[in-house]
């Protein structure tokens, strides 16, 4: 019984043995593979990828999530063998703002390195020029863009129709309680 | 010279002579037929619960409306869609307040509808000879939602991007029924083509499908309550009663809409853009995240087929003629637990942190 119990137990001690050698050696080969080729990206798309990055609603996820997503992109824009429409320096400089937890110098830094105003249009990065058209306008801030977000109307117009709407609330009140 | 100076006596006849508020709606009513409105209606139907599917339908109508004034401005073109949006939020008059009142509409339209759902569910309102019209009224919850889904592409930001690239695996699953989803289908690109779905093929088949189940309403009358017993007949009151009730209702929903777009204006997250995935979609599609999570971008498509198709045979299941939800346990429980179970994913997906889930970036 003590036999049969230690040769199961040799067997479970060489197969995991096994596995943890076939990890060992298949680990970094498959992690190479995943970044294999990423290179050829061109760094124009890997810029405008950690630009979406660092934009989209980065209260959503934990700082360092976010900063450690785009960084990953800016090495490879950085790495990539395809730098048209792309001033590295610019990337670089976020690269740096990156590591110093400056988000939003980061991001005005990448978008500068294409040429990009905040917030303007990126679809098909695969497809997009390699170079920016030259901007027929001055950019509006990016304070400015994300300020559009989750703001109230504003202006004149904002009392009235809050004061419309109460109205509104009023009298279906009232005209729900006299109709029964 | 009046009648009193001649001494002619008046009859009571005369002295109730209409007004000319009076006499324009008896015209109004030989012409139109408005007297027809007043057919009986139970009395348990003059309350909010039995009021959802009407709010619902008024929702809709503002939905049209405010739709049609952001149609003037908004571009279906992928390269300018999202600029357009921002155009509309920062130049257009009112265009912010529009934009805002139908994505609240459009949040009320998916609760209300659901609402409706639940409260025919629950009163077995659903029940012989009404399952037709049961079935019609998943097909507008249906629409519904697909008009939500449409409307989150459309804003073309990173979520709608992201949301319309599950659109096409969804696509690519169903094979070569699912052609319709491929960005190479058409002439035209595939944001363009949802815009039309959302604007014109939605509404007309949730105005016919709509024009049916009133149809239905009118022709089967409103269901027996289901918490009324004894020989009594029940009490009625007259559908314009109803009517009157919707409209004080609907005034209350558009004051609580106005509101709410101007202190909560939508957000518009910046331009989209391909190879990423780092949005969530908006709560009420949130449920399949998880699920997506465990099982796939195929979880979509296989948990909205499971819900709709539970709907859909509601009445084939719990065909007794019992209305009562004390004695239709077993379904209510059911009910119940799928209820719970979407509210718990919505939470659970809520709290969770965004996965790529189409294998990019």
């Amino acid at each position: 019984m003590n036999e049969g119990t230690n040769a199961h137990r040799r067997r479970l001690v060489h197969s995991l043995a096994a596995v943890g050698a076939l990890v060992f050696a298949l680990g970094p080969t498959t992690a190479a593979f995943a970044h294999e080729g990423e290179e050829n990206v061109p760094a124009i798309t890997d810029v405008q990828e950690a630009i979406a990055i660092l934009a989209e609603h980065p209260g959503l996820f934990p700082a360092e999530e976010v900063t450690d997503h785009a960084m990953d992109k800016v090495g490879d824009a950085l790495e990539s063998n395809d730098s048209r429409g792309v001033v590295l320096e610019n990337v670089s400089q976020a690269k740096d703002a990156l590591d110093a937890g400056k988000t939003e110098d980061a991001l005005t830094l990448l978008e500068r390195s294409i040429g990009a105003c905040p917030g303007a249009p990126v679809i098909e990065p695969e497809d997009a020029p390699r170079t920016q058209p030259p901007l027929s306008s001055p950019c509006p801030s990016l304070a400015h863009i994300q300020g559009l977000d989750r703001s109230p109307v504003g202006g004149a117009q904002e009392p009235v129709l809050i004061a419309l709407g109460a109205v509104l609330i009023l009298a279906g009140l009232g005209l729900a309680r006299r109709i029964r | 010279m009046s009648e009193r100076s001649t001494g002619v006596e008046s009859t009571p006849a005369e002295v109730q002579t209409p007004g000319t508020w009076r006499r324009f709606w008896d015209a109004l009513d030989e012409r139109l037929g408005l007297k027809g409105l007043q057919y009986p209606i139970p009395e348990h139907a003059n309350n909010l619960a039995y009021s959802l599917g009407g709010l619902t339908l008024i929702t809709f109508v503002l939905m049209v409306a405010t739709g049609i004034y952001l149609t003037q401005y908004y571009n279906p073109d992928p390269n300018l869609a999202h600029e357009s949006v921002r155009r509309i939020i920062t130049s257009v008059s009112f265009g912010k307040f529009i934009r805002g009142f139908h994505y609240w509409g459009a949040m009320a339209m998916i609760v209300l509808i659901g609402l409706h759902l639940l409260r025919v569910f629950v009163s077995g309102s659903f029940k012989r000879p009404r399952e037709a019209n049961w079935i019609f009224g998943v097909i507008l919850a249906g629409t519904t939602a697909t008009l939500f889904f449409t409307g989150t592409v459309l804003k073309w930001d990173q979520e709608s991007l992201e949301a319309l690239e599950h659109n096409i695996e969804i696509g690519k699953i169903l094979g070569r029924f699912g052609f319709w989803f491929s960005p190479s289908f058409g002439g035209i690109p595939f944001l363009t083509r949802l815009y039309v779905v959302h604007i014109a093929v939605l509404p007309f088949l949730f105005t016919m499908v709509v024009a049916v189940h009133l149809l239905l309403v009118k022709r089967l009358k409103m269901a027996p309550s289901p918490f009324r017993h004894g020989p009594q007949p029940e009490p009625t009151r007259p559908f314009t009663k109803h009517l009157a009730e919707l409209g004080a209702l609907a005034l209350i929903l558009i004051g609580i809409l106005t509101i709410l777009a101007v202190l909560a204006p939508p957000p518009h997250g910046p331009a989209p853009i391909e190879g990423i995935e780092i949005t969530k979609p908006p709560w009420p599609m949130l449920w399949v995240y998880p699920i997506e999570d465990w099982i796939g971008v195929a979880g979509i498509l296989w948990a909205t087929l499971a819900i709709f198709l539970a709907l859909f045979i509601v009445p084939f299941v719990d065909r007794s003629p019992e209305r009562s939800p004390r004695k239709r346990l077993p379904m209510m429980i059911a009910a119940g637990v799928v209820v719970i179970t979407m509210i718990g994913l919505i939470v659970y997906a809520a709290v969770q942190p965004v996965a790529s889930h189409i294998g990019m970036g």
